[in-house]
């Protein structure tokens, strides 16, 4: 069974079901009290964060940081995860991980100059595509022969780079 | 703890401010009140050019009280200051709006028949508090 606590407001103790009193003050603020002592010294107008024993003093003064640090500290190592999943087998991504790092490099380096390789062929094509297309415009305008200058707007003639 | 004499706040806008309990109704020598209770009062302040005036004997529903309510499930509350609703002979509210001071809430509820289970009424509003 799930019990819901509440927060003592002065305290900071839990408070269980069936403890504790409520109080809803005239400007609809409500405060939980987890015993009459708390709520004795809330309307004596006691302060909790000078009080050694309340939740918001050891918070100020810093107690108990330590504990919350070691256990920080624990969950922070991560463990290299070990199973195959899709698209590589447990083999294959062992392989990968006990790799050497000029291996590694080298491969990179292969890959890198391929893809350079690669741009500048498709950008030698397309350079010698357009110098042909410019070449038949060319050539089909001569042919038409109107005295026209001859580098005026290609009326009806720039169909040929599209 | 409502008795004879205890000056209560008015949590709707009936026009009565500020009233005087002179009765507890339920039986022939009941000493106190309680949230829940309905009370014969007289009204010892109203507001200006409302239909309730000083000096007129209502009965009133008790909505908040200094002392703690206690509930079934252990839970307590207890509020800042003594405040009741004004009601008519059947248990109907006289004011039009009901100021209840928790955050929340907008109604009590009214029985029409009678305000038999007078815990109810605070039952409704008081589930609504948290």
């Amino acid at each position: 069974m799930v019990l819901k606590t509440e927060l003592c407001r002065f305290s900071g103790a839990k408070i269980y079901p069936g403890k504790g009193i409520r109080f809803v003050r005239a400007d609809s603020q409500v405060f939980l009290f987890s015993n009459s002592k708390c709520k004795r010294y809330f309307h004596n107008r006691l302060r909790p964060a000078k009080l050694t024993w309340t939740a918001v003093y050891r918070k100020q003064h810093k107690k108990d940081i330590h504990a919350e640090a070691v256990k920080k500290r624990r969950r922070a190592t991560k463990k290299p995860y070990s199973r195959s999943i899709v698209g590589a087998t447990l083999e294959v991504i062992q392989k990968k991980r006990t790799e050497k790092a000029e291996v590694r490099d080298a491969a990179r380096a292969a890959a890198l100059r391929e893809i350079k390789e690669r741009i500048k062929k498709t950008k030698d094509e397309k350079k010698a595509k357009k110098a042909e297309v410019t070449a038949k415009t060319q050539k089909t305008q001569a042919k038409a022969g109107l005295p026209k200058a001859p580098k005026g707007p290609k009326i009806g003639g720039g169909g040929g780079k599209r | 703890m409502i008795q004879p004499q205890t000056l209560l706040n008015v949590a709707d806008n009936s026009g009565a401010r500020e009233l005087m309990c002179i009765r507890i109704l339920g039986a022939s020598n009941r000493r106190y009140a309680h949230i829940g209770d309905v009370i014969v009062a007289v009204i010892k302040e109203a507001v200006p050019n409302m239909p309730l005036e000083r000096s007129e004997v209502i009965r009133a529903v008790i909505v908040r009280t200094c002392k703690e309510l206690k509930r079934e499930n252990g839970m307590r509350i207890r509020y800042d200051d003594n405040a009741a609703v004004v009601i008519d002979q059947e248990g109907n509210p006289k004011g039009t709006r009901v100021l209840v001071q928790s955050p929340g809430i907008e109604r009590i509820e009214f029985h029409k028949n009678r305000l038999i289970s007078s815990r109810s009424i605070i039952v409704v509003d008081e589930i609504m508090i948290e």
